[in-house]
């Protein structure tokens, strides 16, 4: 059995979304009762969230796109870019403490004190980019992540999984002419869903060209097409790349019955997902993985995927 | 939609006297296929085209030697000597509906878009075509498409526009398809949000079909005998 970290603050619930709003405080509600009905909660590490250093966001985002959005909640707006992205007073904080709260799980990974570790943070990040919040996401926890790796690990080669049923524009975008970092995202193809992005012949550029890796999923196909796309694509190229650690933007909406999709993955697709994901990461990086909350929305089966992810990380 | 709004109109128009040498290197450098003719009043003349320019120069068969001689002797002809003559030109007060038309029954790549006096003003061409759908479409902002199926009665785009708005969404476009089944429509909304989980509540309340899109793909392929 793996020592498991686990970050979660109740800070992160104070990031209050309009009445309706998918992404919700519930949702981490929800998975904090799963996990302590499946009786796991007390076999994780808990690892406490800190606010980031604003220079590690800074790694990622323009000052002025950081200032103007920690303005936009003091001063009580109600959404931030676009309708979309419903905002709160404190949404600021909570975003801050969600790059914070990973940070720590890479400090635990890193510094040896946990094998690996899931981060059951909000507000979500992998649409954000350098200055645009898009889809529920301002911050781009992932992206900071790799970056905080790279500089404050020497960490020469990291790669990013993700498999939120949408494409991490924001991710891609960061690292597009970035050799050093590896994106993989497998999501819904890109004509039917969200953000319109991530089809298959983006494949990185200049410098960065055959570092990402867009997997499609048309409607409908479900698990069998994930089998084949992850054994296909991501299991050659994460061979190929052999980085050193590995960042999970870790989304549980293509679940058959989040209506935010339409993928139709079942409970034991996901479950392949996480044997596939889990294998490379035990082959290659010693099992060094942090995975992050992206998406996930429908609140009775969310905590199922999540607990059943963590299990996986646990290896029990 | 005018193609005044989506044509190209920096052009780079060359006289019949230029030469091919001239000619060539103008359309290398500028990546495009259609290079328009003008006289000393602007009037469009002719159009050369990467094809013309193929044509005119000597075979690949030859070897070097035979192909560098010959390739300089013809590349000091004049684009005068090349150039189509019988031009389809067009008006600027065309639309993108007759653009499209046209295009597609003449098969040309390109129009020039003369004025009432025959002087060039713009180039509309396959390319600005592909650049306007991606408008039309709404796709170059991020969003979700939505597949409704519904009765072929009228007031159903209402009722979904209805629901879209009272979610404070906006809309790129939306695309019918019309020969879905018998007595039923496909409407396909592409929503600007990512926020699609209330409007598709919404909609299965008051009796709308969300469709799987590849059922309609694989149910319409021409089945083999």
């Amino acid at each position: 059995m793996n020592t498991t970290g686990f970050v979660f603050d109740e800070r992160y619930l104070l990031h209050k979304t309009f009445n309706g709003h998918p992404e919700c405080a519930e949702r981490l509600l929800s998975i904090i009762g799963g996990l302590s009905t499946a009786g796991l909660l007390e076999k994780l590490m808990l690892i406490k969230a800190e606010p980031a250093d604003q220079r590690w966001i800074e790694a990622v985002h323009n000052i002025r796109y950081i200032m103007k959005f920690e303005e936009a909640c003091l001063w009580g707006l109600p959404d931030f870019d676009h309708a979309d992205n419903s905002i709160c007073r404190d949404t600021y904080e909570v975003a801050q403490l969600a790059v914070g709260g990973v940070l720590k799980a890479i400090d635990a990974v890193m510094q040896g004190e946990v094998t690996n570790a899931f981060c059951a943070v909000r507000p979500p990040g992998h649409h954000a980019e350098v200055n645009q919040a898009l889809g529920f996401c301002y911050f781009n926890n992932v992206a900071i992540g790799a970056r905080y790796l790279q500089r404050q690990y020497g960490v020469d080669k990291v790669c990013i999984i993700d498999f939120d049923v949408h494409h991490g524009n924001g991710t891609q975008h960061i690292f597009d002419t970035d050799n050093t970092v590896f994106y993989y995202s497998i999501h819904e193809h890109p004509s039917f869903a969200y953000p319109g992005t991530g089809r298959e012949f983006e494949t990185g550029y200049s410098g960065g060209e055959g570092f990402t890796l867009n997997s499609t999923i048309l409607p409908g196909r479900g698990d069998e097409e994930y089998r084949e796309k992850l054994l296909g694509d991501l299991v050659p190229a994460f061979e190929s790349f052999a980085p050193e650690a590995v960042l999970l933007s870790a989304g549980f909406d293509a679940h058959e019955s989040d209506l935010m999709s339409g993928t139709s993955l079942t409970t034991e697709g996901y479950d392949f997902i996480n044997d596939t994901i889990m294998e490379l990461v035990n082959t290659h990086t010693n099992g060094k993985v942090v995975s992050v909350l992206e998406g996930g929305y429908q609140l009775d089966i969310l905590p199922v995927l999540v607990t059943n992810h963590i299990r996986k990380l646990m290896g029990v | 939609m005018f193609i005044t709004d989506m044509m190209k109109t920096d052009l780079i128009a060359v006289r019949p006297e230029t030469t091919l040498v001239d000619a060539i290197q103008l359309m290398e450098t500028g990546n495009f296929r259609h290079l328009p003719v003008i006289d000393g009043d602007g009037k469009l003349v002719g159009m050369v085209t990467d094809r013309d320019m193929r044509s005119a120069k000597p075979s690949t068969f030859l070897s070097e030697e035979e192909y560098q001689l010959t390739f300089d002797k013809v590349m000091q002809h004049t684009v005068g000597e090349i150039m189509t003559t019988e031009l389809l030109t067009v008006a600027p007060y065309f639309t993108l509906q007759d653009a499209l038309l046209v295009m597609r029954q003449k098969k040309v790549g390109a129009l020039p878009v003369v004025d009432e006096k025959g002087r060039l003003t713009g180039i509309m061409s396959t390319r600005d075509l592909l650049k306007a759908f991606v408008n039309i479409m709404g796709i170059g902002e991020p969003g979700t498409l939505l597949c409704i199926l519904v009765n072929e009665q009228p007031g159903q785009l209402k009722k979904i526009v209805d629901i879209v708005t009272e979610e404070n969404v906006s809309m790129g476009s939306v695309l019918v398809a019309r020969d879905w089944d018998e007595k039923k429509r496909a409407i396909f909304p592409y929503l600007l949000t990512n926020n699609v989980i209330a409007i598709k509540k919404k909609l299965l309340d008051q009796g709308f079909e969300l469709i799987d899109p590849m059922g309609w793909y694989l149910g319409h392929l021409p089945q083999k005998k």
